[in-house]
């Protein structure tokens, strides 16, 4: 079968819906003067998230010297941008569902997403890149692969099933036997999400961070993804590093003290959050 | 409890280890989260909440690492990654910088 972009993005609306509160914080993503009072009080009326969000707000990643106990006082002490990043990352993890395609190990996805949100994060610093920028980033580069399981999930079971037979390359499977890939269907949901411009870019450009365009941050999530794959944090037994552009790596410069260091604070902070984001 | 944990005495508990399991009070509300990382402060709330010893996960220091399942599961997850091609050199480096840091060798700052 042959999956057309314009199938894709009509199917876009039947995808499961984010909480109410998130796609207001996604459309609101630009809005300087928002209420952040009104908006604290949306966030708590879902229990769940909010216990998620603080969680994570009052992990050792985000050092808060006070513990946070109400979206409110995290917006007060993380920031607005920070606070928006979190809820997004506590409700994107648990809002597709699982088990429909056999062959796709949702936890492994999920881990490797936060492996990778945290690597990002951790080089943003390093580079003085906006950090909760590329954590958000780092968690949904591969959104695209939740697109397809979701939408297609007889189809892209013989994808994976096949992929593994190959030992391939999942994108070329994919466009093999989809006619479409991952890349294209996160770009799409991005956009269908509206999802900033660099968020946007970095989902649809990590791969060839070397592209003219691509911009910054597609390079932090292209190197943080093959970092997440070389560390093992997936705990998938046929775990494969992807290729690593020599531009992207250059770009960011570090020495191998750093690199070293870095990978000690990504395998900390994947402990953490997977427990509190996967629990 | 497997091997990876130990519960080590609040006395003894030091900044930066991890709890492997989540930490309740007497009355069985949670205190600290599973994976939490201890730090002084937690550690003298601890000692305010009379709690004598917490789990946590063993410190991968005290196992020396097994160099050659370390080298075969790398050999594994870079079997893409062509060793004698030049031009797959960011490849290499994250390969030897993952193999120093799992086999915790010294570098050169």
């Amino acid at each position: 079968m042959t999956i057309t972009p314009e199938e894709l993005i009509q199917g876009l609306d039947d995808l499961p819906s984010l909480p109410a509160v998130v796609m207001e914080l996604l459309s609101n993503i630009d809005q300087e003067d928002i209420d952040i009072s009104v908006l604290a009080k949306k966030v708590a009326t879902d229990q769940a998230l909010t216990a998620k969000t603080l969680r994570l707000a009052n992990s050792s990643a985000f050092g808060l010297q006070v513990k946070a106990t109400t979206i409110g006082q995290a917006m007060t002490y993380l920031g607005f941008q920070s606070t928006r990043n979190l809820i997004m990352a506590a409700a994107m993890t648990g809002c597709f569902p699982s088990g429909r395609c056999p062959s796709f190990d949702d936890k492994a996805f999920w881990r490797l997403s936060i492996a990778t949100a945290a690597c990002a994060r951790v080089l943003a610093r390093h580079m003085r890149f906006n950090q909760d920028v590329a954590f958000t980033a780092g968690l949904l580069h591969g959104i695209g692969r939740l697109v397809l399981v979701t939408r297609y999930p007889e189809q892209y079971d013989a994808v994976l099933r096949e992929n593994k037979r190959l030992d391939g390359n999942l994108r070329a499977t994919e466009q093999t036997l989809l006619g479409i890939d991952h890349i294209l269907a996160g770009a799409a949901l991005a956009e269908h999400w509206q999802f900033s411009g660099t968020m946007q870019q970095a989902i649809a450009f990590h791969h060839a961070p070397e592209m003219p365009g691509a911009g910054f941050l597609a390079t932090i999530v292209h190197v943080s993804n093959a970092v997440a794959h070389a560390l093992d944090l997936a705990g998938d037994a046929d775990e494969l590093v992807p290729a690593v552009s020599s531009v992207a790596w250059t770009a960011l410069g570090l020495s191998e003290e750093v690199w070293l260091h870095v990978f000690r604070e990504t395998e900390l902070q994947f402990e953490e959050m997977t427990a509190i984001l996967l629990a | 409890m497997s091997d990876d944990h130990e519960l080590v005495p609040v006395s003894q508990a030091q900044p930066g280890m991890v709890l492997s399991d989540e930490l309740l009070d007497n009355g069985g509300m949670v205190l600290l989260a599973k994976g939490a990382v201890l730090s002084e402060a937690i550690i003298a709330s601890l000692q305010r909440h009379h709690i004598e010893a917490v789990p946590v996960a063993r410190s991968k220091a005290h196992r020396a690492p097994d160099e050659a399942a370390v080298l075969a599961r790398l050999d594994r997850l870079f079997r893409k990654h062509d060793l004698e091609d030049d031009s797959d050199w960011a490849g290499k480096l994250l390969r030897r910088y993952v193999e120093d840091y799992r086999l915790e060798r010294q570098v050169a700052p």
